[in-house]
């Protein structure tokens, strides 16, 4: 086998990048229509005719300037890793503004390929680019490929194993009289000290001074500060002197000159367009309607409902077949094992609670594909630009939409990228106030929670009261936010720039992809973190037991019933079924079932968890949640799903009038502690309080301080109970 | 919020409502984006405000000389506009700096 190959994949952001690396390596790296995705590298590997790749997809950018954290990713990875071969995947029926990232990368010097992307899109918009003279004019070979079906990507890769043998050759530009003999004069003095060489080529940091590149500047004072300070004078000279004779900063100048030169090339016969260059496609006239000032919102409340509409109608019957599963599963073993810890544990840790999780998986799957349509189309971007208004009211910024639909802002995501994704916004208070309030919204975690409680006590109007519980929890959040920023996080608003992709037909393929890949993550967490949780809590909330004087003081009390009865009910009550008994044999059997259910009832609240729920019952009574309620909650900090399982385990193992075969949502609705004013107060606190485990390191990472977390944890949780106390008191005396 | 700043408000108010009514766009007139309330093509004259803004607006295409279609006007926070085949988003705080004049 001949030595592995690095590559590295750079371009614009939604330019096909991720496309092209899942093409590639197989992988399924999540593509999305709208910029922005990729935050951090990922790398893959392939083999190409006996010859082992590896390809690191890297963030979308604009430029090689550091501006966003995307820039810097990318430019650090350029010069640090120093891949063999960067493949500049660009976009076609967009080749001018593409071109300007492509000139830079010349100017690094590093050896590169253009994969002229999306060849038929151009083509369709009578678009056609001559790929052998545009690589005669910039150097450099240029294969074209539809990285969606592959077409071209063999060719592609074959060419780039070529360029591996090129070494690093810096291209230069013309920037006009003025900044030429700038230049000049910062590479010679660069050459001379040797300022920066070891990273960056000559000409490449001489440009970067000109372009008060902040890094640059920044890594140079570090470096030496007297060459940077010399260095820097000479750009201030040159900077004043273009702002009085030509009223522009040195990097407007230098890129006017950049498309200058991208426009001599495409002049040349490399690009020529069939049709008006000003006409409008389908997809911004579908704009003009669904981006309007007035009908936009409308149609984006409409469509959101819709989604909410075919998942609650499409699931029902799914979820039920699954409870019908789930309630079998559980009676095949109680009637095949004996009783005992095993028993138990199986029933009340292992079926009852990961079969409450999974239960839901057709309503989150129907969620997912109802996202996965939206994302693929490219709606999701406009819901983004349409939300960005709403934001800047709450001090929020419109790169704080992303984070927080991927959040689960259309009930459904996960709060870890959400948290991930605020990397894309520039001001560091912005995106604390957006790290800190994206936890809550409706992650999948909180679905089946809040889908069981609207189920059990709303079920006359179930998308209505879902839909409206979306409302709240971006309600709240933005309120969050704005409490944030006008307090411990004030600051000025800065500049919101976005680029929309166009409209796309999702493919069945993607959409299937897309469901599949969420779906499975849920299930996969459900049958591993969720399983260990749910027996962990198990265990909480059977040991210690009850001690021998209570135990034998139950047996006492069933023997007395027993004893009491002559032998005919005792017979018939331990063989025949309930429908078939006798009055005698019946009564005898509610009174043996109640001293059980009073046995199990006190052995939960004498167990480890009990007395956590119970000591906590004195405050969380004010919001209406019982000491079994409080062991779900409490549970609820490891991971969300864990609600639902420890409800499930505890009312398996501490029923008190239902039946065993009941849902947990029966259970629920004939418990006395439980009506729709309690519901509501577990919904928002459920909603609102302390993120789970994963996500509060996640912000402790990200926000770069424990601090951060920790204020999370508390801030959430205090804000939820006193929003449930609230709602509970309200609700009581309302009546 | 103080006369002064409210006073401001009105002024910007009616400045826009004056723009927006008005029926025709003069040839060779300078104004910035945030002011143009219909849709249509219309050419960059300058990007001004810092250099960060003129080299991040560069990258994305936007450079004196290059004609843009307005496509959604601004609605007080953002506008939407189609230049060299892609859609860009961009907020009033960056609109206000992009001078333009009829193309």
């Amino acid at each position: 086998m001949k030595q592995n190959i690095r590559m590295a994949l750079v371009g614009n952001p939604n330019a096909g990048k991720t496309t092209l690396f899942n093409t590639l390596t197989g992988a399924r790296q999540h593509v999305g229509n709208y910029p922005g995705i990729t935050v951090d590298y990922k790398e893959g590997s392939f083999t190409h005719n006996g010859q082992e790749l590896t390809l690191t997809d890297l963030p979308g950018t604009y430029s090689l300037t550091a501006y966003s954290v995307e820039e810097v990713v990318t430019r650090d990875y350029l010069v640090n890793e120093k891949p063999q071969v960067v493949i500049n995947i660009v976009d076609a029926s967009n080749l001018e503004r593409n071109l300007y990232l492509t000139t830079q990368f010349l100017e690094l010097g590093c050896p590169l390929i253009i994969a002229l992307n999306m060849i038929d899109t151009a083509r369709d918009r009578g678009i056609e680019i001559k790929a052998e003279k545009l690589s005669d004019l910039l150097g450099v070979p240029v294969v074209p490929i539809i990285a969606r079906s592959g077409k071209g990507t063999d060719e592609l890769i074959s060419q780039a194993i070529l360029q591996t043998a090129q070494p690093w050759q810096p291209c230069d530009i013309s920037y006009g009289e003025d900044l030429d003999e700038t230049i000049i004069e910062l590479i010679a003095l660069i050459s001379e000290n040797n300022f920066l060489s070891h990273t960056y080529p000559s000409r490449f940091t001489a440009i970067k001074y000109l372009e008060h590149d902040d890094q640059i500047l920044q890594k140079g004072q570090q470096e030496d500060s007297k060459t940077a300070a010399l260095l820097e004078a000479k750009v201030t000279r040159v900077s004043d002197h273009l702002l009085k004779t030509l009223d522009a900063y040195p990097e407007a100048i230098i890129a006017d000159h950049r498309y200058g030169y991208i426009k001599s090339i495409l002049r040349q016969g490399v690009q020529t367009h069939s049709f008006d260059t000003d006409r409008l496609y389908t997809s911004d006239k579908i704009d003009k309607i669904l981006t309007n000032r007035l009908l936009g919102p409308v149609i984006m409340l409409m469509i959101l409902f819709g989604l909410y509409q075919f998942t609650f109608a499409w699931s029902e019957l799914p979820v039920s077949w699954l409870g019908i599963l789930f309630g079998w599963l559980s009676g095949q073993v109680d009637s095949l094992l004996p009783d005992g810890p095993v028993k138990s544990m199986l029933i009340s840790g292992v079926i009852n609670g990961m079969g409450g999780v999974l239960g839901f998986v057709p309503l989150i799957m129907f969620m997912f594909l109802g996202i996965a349509v939206l994302e693929d189309s490219g709606y999701l971007a406009r819901v983004a630009f349409m939300m960005d208004r709403v934001f800047r009211i709450f001090g929020l910024h419109g790169s704080s939409v992303m984070p927080f639909i991927v959040s689960g802002g259309i009930a459904g995501g996960c709060a870890v990228p959400g948290v991930m994704a605020t990397r894309t916004l520039r001001s560091p208070k912005e995106r604390m106030a957006t790290l800190l309030t994206v936890p809550f919204m409706n992650c999948g975690a909180k679905m089946p929670v809040i889908a069981l409680l609207i189920g059990t006590f709303f079920s006359e109007n179930k998308a209505m009261y879902m839909f409206s519980f979306t409302l709240i929890s971006w309600m709240v959040a933005l309120l969050a936010a704005k409490f944030l920023r006008s307090t411990v996080l004030k600051g000025a608003a800065t500049p919101f720039v976005m680029e929309l992709p166009p409209y796309r037909f999702p493919t069945l393929r993607g959409l299937a992809i897309h469901t599949w890949e969420r779906t499975w993550q849920y299930i996969k967490k459900a049958g591993t973190v969720i399983l260990g949780i749910s027996i962990l809590l198990w265990a909480l909330m059977t040991y210690p037991g009850l001690p021998a004087a209570s135990l034998a003081d139950y047996e006492q009390q069933r023997q007395a019933i027993t004893s009491s009865f002559t032998s005919d009910p005792l017979a018939e009550s331990r063989s025949a079924a309930a429908e078939d008994i006798s009055e005698g044999a019946q009564f005898l059997r509610q009174q043996i079932l109640t001293i059980d259910n009073q046995q199990s009832e006190q052995a939960l609240r004498n167990s480890f968890a009990g007395r956590i729920g119970i000591a906590l019952e004195p405050v969380s009574r004010l919001a209406g949640f019982d000491w079994r309620t409080n062991i779900a909650l409490v549970g609820g900090v490891a991971a969300k799903e864990v609600i639902i399982s420890t409800l499930g385990t505890a009312y398996s193992m501490g029923k008190v009038e239902a039946d065993a075969s009941d849902s947990l949502g029966k259970q629920l609705s004939r418990d006395p502690n439980w009506n729709k004013v309690v519901a509501v107060a577990a919904l928002i606190f459920i909603m609102f309080y302390a993120p789970c485990f994963v996500t509060v390191i996640c912000i402790a990472k990200e926000a770069g301080h424990w601090g951060w977390a920790l204020f999370s944890v508390s801030f959430n949780t205090f804000f939820a109970f006193l929003l449930a106390t609230v709602v509970y008191q309200i609700g009581t005396w309302l009546g | 919020m103080t006369f002064k700043k409210l006073k401001h408000k009105c002024s910007c108010l009616a400045d826009r409502v004056k723009n927006c009514t008005r029926k025709t766009v003069y040839p060779g007139q300078i104004s910035p984006l945030s002011d143009s309330c219909r849709s249509g093509r219309l050419k960059i004259c300058k990007v001004t405000g810092d250099r960060k803004l003129c080299s991040r607006m560069a990258s994305l295409g936007v450079y004196p000389g290059e004609e843009i279609e307005l496509l959604c006007p601004e609605n007080g926070s953002q506008c939407l506009l189609k230049l060299q085949g892609t859609t860009l988003v961009l907020d009033s705080k960056t609109t206000r700096k992009i001078l333009v004049t009829a193309a």
